[in-house]
């Protein structure tokens, strides 16, 4: 549906890109308050241990050491690190400091000095005595395993998530629609495979930095690289014992997040350091801590059983998965759950699907949210699958998906039964073009030229892969965001939001909305966002939130501006409001007129003096996906398996893209993200449970010189629930390329890889295990 | 110990520890543009260049400077706007954290190779990491500023 | 890194007492793999002074100061094209324009590309006060000179040459690095096995007696090499890999 839009779905430069690159102080760590205190993190050697004794004596003789904090005098409750909506789905199960530690990285003592070689040196001194207990490093043999790794009193569940410790068990989920052991007997042709994927690392440019001080109220605050300002306000209150109204947040400028970034890293340190010593403090984590000391994506285990008839209707879908949360459990049961509910619902002419399995503790890094949120895992098992199950039927794959999956007006039983760790929503798909993102993307990969393999030279050869994927757009009820617009005297638009941009560009594309609705241009609309005292509430960047949930909110202030200006003008002009036409800079009724500008001015100065200012929120009713089609072409060595990529092929459905270059951008990066996952991101442990690929030299992220070409196209779409018609893109983009190459390598070799990375080497073994 | 250089056109002169690096010391001396992300000559986002050379400053002891001349990106404000300008026209301006060293290291390439393939600044950029962009739409929009290729 | 002192010396006599007063003074080159060790050092010896950043045509070789960054050395047309090639595998330019070709050979590391694509060449290493000693003796040798490395050799000879380095990125270590060259004999090296660069003596030897079948000396290479596992890799797949690349690498020579 083609609109005439003015901003919106035009090429709109980013509000900050210029002055990024120009270098202006934005950042975390440029803005810190000069001489604040540096903060280090001494750090458990051991994958489990007891911390029987800590002897900091020695530590504070040291000049320069301001501040020591232990378990022995920090508050003793407990909370979620999680950046979720309250209560939260993620179990209570962290202390600031606890009196066990549970993986090689956790945190045991925070040392704040003047200078960071100081901090460094009197950590030196800290006496730590471990009882090293037996770690659970293998998350297939977590589950009633006799070393329990939370053991201690005082951790609970927000509400019933299946959280058992006793047995290592951080959640748990089943649900089942329909009969599927049923339905699986009576399919012609049944497929079973299981797949493992890996902690992927999120590898932002920018370390997890924070710094905290008094302001002149003695308030505290806190700059943090946080993409939940306002959860992590609330959790630092809970926590700390402070009212949420002697807490500020703010959030500059963020250096990439994709979910690393949305649960507390230095942040309740650099409170208590700044609380206690009234000095400003600053957290600014090493690389290897970025690795080893924050977050990873889930590692899963997930087993498919697919039933279809000969004609090649699927019948029945079970799928069961084991997901490892690592030493705490952060976003454990909601990312489980998307591995079912963002993945199953695209084959929803099943008559029967069953989706369960557990998230388990280890003494793994910790995992948490990440870009995908469980689509990723659940993709590479699902769209390997169906690959299996079109072989199996002597049927094209492409063709397979075209029977199977969803379509525009249909729905799902699955998006009622789950939600954010509770029941979902039901929803009809208003937009959802994947029959033309799979046409057209065939298309332009020339599939069928290709499919499924050619020799372009002596040991080289091509071939392709394809994968279908959907996400969500914010959770409905749950995500809520708010704008507010403050009327400038000259007729600019003052504009403030919760709403968390970190590089994704929400403050460009919140703008736009704004800029539309009012009729105005990018120049006039002036954005500020995420500051929990100055802008309104907002849940977070995550979830694909930002421009259905937060831009809605924008939307609506703009469209309550907008009446607001024009009721204005009328009492002006001394008209009716319904006479007055406004086309965002004049106000004419008839033959009289005022401008924007005009009426501005005075009524900050001298005409009927007030301030003109509107705030509204907006939470979704539903969570329309965005849905996707994917094609990757690969050249393959057939001596060594080394291989690149050629090109991928992205066709995606997002309903209308706010700003076209930015939306190509989240495919983009987001395809290169999961290729990384995909290719190259291995990540190794030590036996003992160190993490070793903690570095950019031991763990590979794709440079410019592993991206083939990028095909990305956008599908004329319009989502009638969606602020100007649009659905998200963040995430989307990162799901497709684990299943699309492992297709492409087996309809190149004829071997499927199960694990991720999809190495050369594991296509070597696979060879050699096939002779 | 007291080193003397040449920063952005400017004689400076710092007091710093034998063993630090050039990073730090321009971060401690407001020069936050030059960002850290990995300190482990990995990364590429700590990009100045050394008498006109891109180098990796977090891996380069401050002390070696004496005498040299360094820039950063503050002494480029015109090349890196007009190099934001074609990121933007292809949506590569997502979140900036690498972006600085990009237009350090892309306004090196232009001293150096004025004409490059598109191999040749793929080369030229390939330590300058990047997790957002997926690296076509810099492609492009380093293509765009260059003026052209071979 | 914590240093107590930083001494930009003016002759290497004075670089070398200084190693030999404390083994926590250390040599800086380009300063990289210093900062990698993160060691606790007393003083920093820099060798920016000593004029060995020049690459100088000395009719029967080409001279290499130790301090020639990476970068230099990849750019110089003196620089045979092979050598070039290995030397531009490594990172980025930003990390090659830090590092020098004396750090790089000084340390013999198991993943070197330089070492390794030097081996295709007759090069001859210059120490104070070790003296000269060939590149591949060097490589041979158990330990290091606790002298300081002053200059490299390349020997000029018409040879055909090949490079190659596998990797999973374009930054990553090599899985693998092979160099093969053809000139009055031939020469074979492969490194990061995780070991670092070897000739594969029986090869050449074969091939230099007039053996012609590639497939077997890419064999005979992997025979005598020892192969064994690295972090990420294991040693059967780095045979395969040099069984190929040896092999490819002798049919490119032979063109």
């Amino acid at each position: 549906m083609k609109k005439n839009f003015k901003v919106v779905n035009n090429l709109t430069p980013s509000v900050d890109g210029k002055g990024l690159m120009q270098g202006r102080h934005a950042y975390a760590d440029d803005i810190a308050a000069p001489n604040s205190l540096v903060i280090k993190l001494l750090r458990s050697p051991h994958a489990f241990a007891k911390v029987k004794s800590i002897d900091v004596s020695e530590a504070l003789k040291v000049p320069g050491v301001e501040c020591i904090l232990t378990k022995d005098n920090v508050p003793h409750v407990s909370f979620t690190r999680a950046g979720q909506g309250y209560p939260e789905p993620s179990p209570h199960d962290k202390f600031i400091f606890d009196e066990y530690v549970r993986y090689v990285g956790d945190e045991v003592a925070a040392v704040a000095a003047v200078s960071e070689e100081i901090a460094l040196e009197a950590m030196k001194l800290i006496k730590v005595d471990y009882e090293v207990l037996e770690p659970v490093l293998d998350f297939e043999k977590a589950f009633e395993n006799k070393s329990v790794i939370h053991p201690e009193d005082g951790i609970h569940e927000m509400f019933p998530i299946g959280f058992d410790p006793k047995k290592n068990l951080a959640a748990s989920y089943e649900m089942e629609v329909g009969n599927v052991a049923e339905e699986l007997k009576k399919s012609d042709v049944v497929v079973e495979d299981t797949f493992y994927s890996q902690a992927q690392a999120h590898a932002m440019m920018e370390p997890h930095t924070c710094n905290a001080r008094l302001d002149e109220h003695n308030r505290l605050v806190i700059y943090s690289t946080t993409q939940t300002p306002f959860h992590m306000r609330r959790i630092l209150s809970k926590t700390l014992g402070l009212p949420v109204e002697k807490i500020r947040v703010i959030k500059p400028r963020v250096g990439g997040g994709f979910g690393g970034k949305q649960a507390f890293h230095g942040e309740m340190f650099a409170a208590l350091v700044t609380l206690r010593t009234k000095k400003p403090s600053k957290c600014v984590f090493t690389r290897e801590e970025v690795f080893g000391c924050t977050y990873t994506r889930h590692p899963m285990r997930i087993t498919l059983k697919v039933g279809a008839t000969k004609d090649g209707l699927i019948n029945a879908i079970d799928c069961r998965a084991l997901s490892d949360t690592g030493a705490y459990g952060e976003h454990a049961l909601t990312v489980f759950m998307i591995v079912g509910s963002k993945v199953l619902p695209l084959y929803n002419k099943v008559k029967a699907v069953k989706f369960g399995g557990q998230v388990v503790y280890t003494n793994h890094v910790s995992a948490g949210a990440y870009r995908g949120y469980g689509a990723i895992q659940g993709n590479y098992a699902v769209e390997s699958i169906i690959d299996e199950l079109a072989e199996a039927l002597h049927m094209d794959p492409i063709k397979l998906r075209e029977i199977n999956s969803m379509k525009e007006k249909e729905t799902s039983p699955i998006f009622e039964i789950m939600g954010e760790g509770t029941e979902g929503t039901a929803m009809i798909m208003e937009s959802c073009k994947l029959p033309y993102c799979i046409k057209r993307g065939r298309e332009l990969m020339e599939w069928d030229k290709k499919y499924p393999c050619k020799k372009v030279g002596d040991h080289k050869i091509r071939s392709v892969g394809c994968a279908i994927a959907m996400q969500g757009s914010g959770i409905p009820f749950l995500d809520m965001g708010s704008c507010t617009i403050k009327l400038n005297d000259g007729g600019s638009y003052m504009v403030t939001v919760g709403a968390t941009d970190i590089g994704q560009g929400s403050d460009t594309v919140i703008s736009q909305i704004v800029a539309e609705e009012l009729g105005t241009t990018m120049d006039k609309v002036i954005i500020y966002s995420s500051d929990t005292d100055l802008t309104p509430y907002d849940c977070g960047a995550y979830a694909s939130s930002t421009t259905y949930v937060s831009g809605n909110a924008a939307y609506n202030a703009a469209c309550k501006m907008r009446e607001r200006l024009i009721k204005e003008a009328a009492q002006e002009l001394n008209v009716k409001p319904e006479d007055v036409e406004f086309d965002g800079k004049t106000f004419t009724s008839g033959e009289s007129s005022v401008t924007l500008e005009d009426l501005s001015v005075g009524r900050l100065y001298n005409n009927d003096t007030r301030q003109i200012a509107v705030t509204e929120s907006y939470h979704g009713h539903v969570s329309p996906p965005p849905f996707m089609a994917a094609f990757g072409e690969f050249e393959f060595d057939t001596e060594t398996f080394e291989y690149k990529m050629i090109k991928y092929v992205t066709v995606t459905d997002c309903g209308t893209t706010i700003n076209p270059g930015l939306a190509r951008g989240q495919v983009e990066g987001g395809v290169t993200q999961g290729y990384g996952m995909a290719s190259s991101e291995a990540v190794i442990y030590s036996p003992k449970g160190k993490l070793l690929s903690n570095t950019f030299d031991t763990y590979h992220i794709p440079t410019c010189k592993e991206v083939g070409e990028l095909v990305s196209e956008f599908a004329d779409s319009y989502e009638p629930t969606g602020p100007f018609g649009a659905k998200s893109v963040g995430e989307i983009g990162i799901d497709t390329p684990p299943a699309v190459l492992c297709n492409a390598v087996y309809n190149a070799f004829g071997v499927r890889i199960h694990s991720l990375p999809i190495t050369p080497e594991k296509i070597f073994e696979a060879m050699k295990a096939k002779k | 110990m007291l080193v003397k250089f040449n920063l952005n056109g400017l004689d400076v002169e710092y007091i710093i520890k034998p063993g630090e690096y050039l990073l730090d010391t321009l971060r401690a001396n407001g020069v936050k543009s030059v960002k850290k992300g990995c300190d482990g000559s990995a990364c590429g986002v700590c990009t100045v260049l050394l008498d006109d050379k891109p180098v990796l400053s977090c891996s380069v002891l401050t002390a070696k400077v004496e005498g040299h001349r360094v820039t950063t990106v503050e002494a480029i404000q015109e090349e890196a706007a007009a190099l934001a300008d074609c990121f933007s026209k292809e949506g590569a301006d997502q979140c900036g954290y690498c972006n600085a060293a990009f237009a350090l290291a892309v306004h090196a390439l232009k001293q150096e190779n004025p004409n490059p393939t598109d191999e040749e600044i793929k080369d030229y950029l390939v330590g300058n990491l990047c997790r957002c962009t997926g690296y076509q739409a810099q492609q492009k929009a380093i293509k765009a500023y260059l003026g052209g290729k071979k | 890194m914590k240093a107590k002192s930083f001494q930009r010396v003016s002759s290497v006599e004075e670089a070398y007492k200084l190693v030999k007063e404390s083994p926590r003074n250390k040599i800086v080159a380009g300063g990289l793999w210093l900062k990698k060790g993160n060691a606790e050092v007393e003083t920093l010896i820099d060798l920016s002074n000593l004029g060995l950043d020049k690459i100088e045509d000395k009719k029967e070789f080409v001279e290499v100061g130790a301090m020639v960054t990476l970068r230099q050395f990849e750019q110089s047309k003196l620089v045979p094209v092979m050598a070039r090639e290995a030397v531009k595998a490594v990172m980025g330019p930003a990390f090659r324009n830090v590092a020098t070709i004396g750090g790089s050979v000084y340390g013999k590391f198991g993943f070197s590309d330089v070492v390794c694509g030097l081996l295709g060449y007759k090069v001859e290493l210059e120490f104070y006060p070790e003296g000269k000693i060939s590149l591949i003796e060097y490589v041979k040798k158990p330990g290091f000179y606790d002298g300081i490395l002053t200059h490299v050799r390349i020997y000029k000879e018409d040879l055909k040459a090949f490079f190659k380095k596998v990797g999973i990125t374009a930054l990553d270590y090599p899985i693998v690095n092979v160099a093969v060259t053809k000139g009055k004999e031939y020469r074979i090296a492969v490194g990061s096995r995780p070991l670092v660069a070897f000739r594969a003596e029986k090869a050449e030897a074969y091939l230099n007696e007039g053996g012609k079948d590639f497939a077997k000396a890419a064999e005979l290479v992997v025979e005598e090499l020892k192969f064994g596992d690295s972090i990420s890799n294991k040693g059967e797949y780095k045979k395969q890999l040099a069984l190929t690349y040896v092999r490819r690498g002798l049919e490119e020579v032979n063109k």
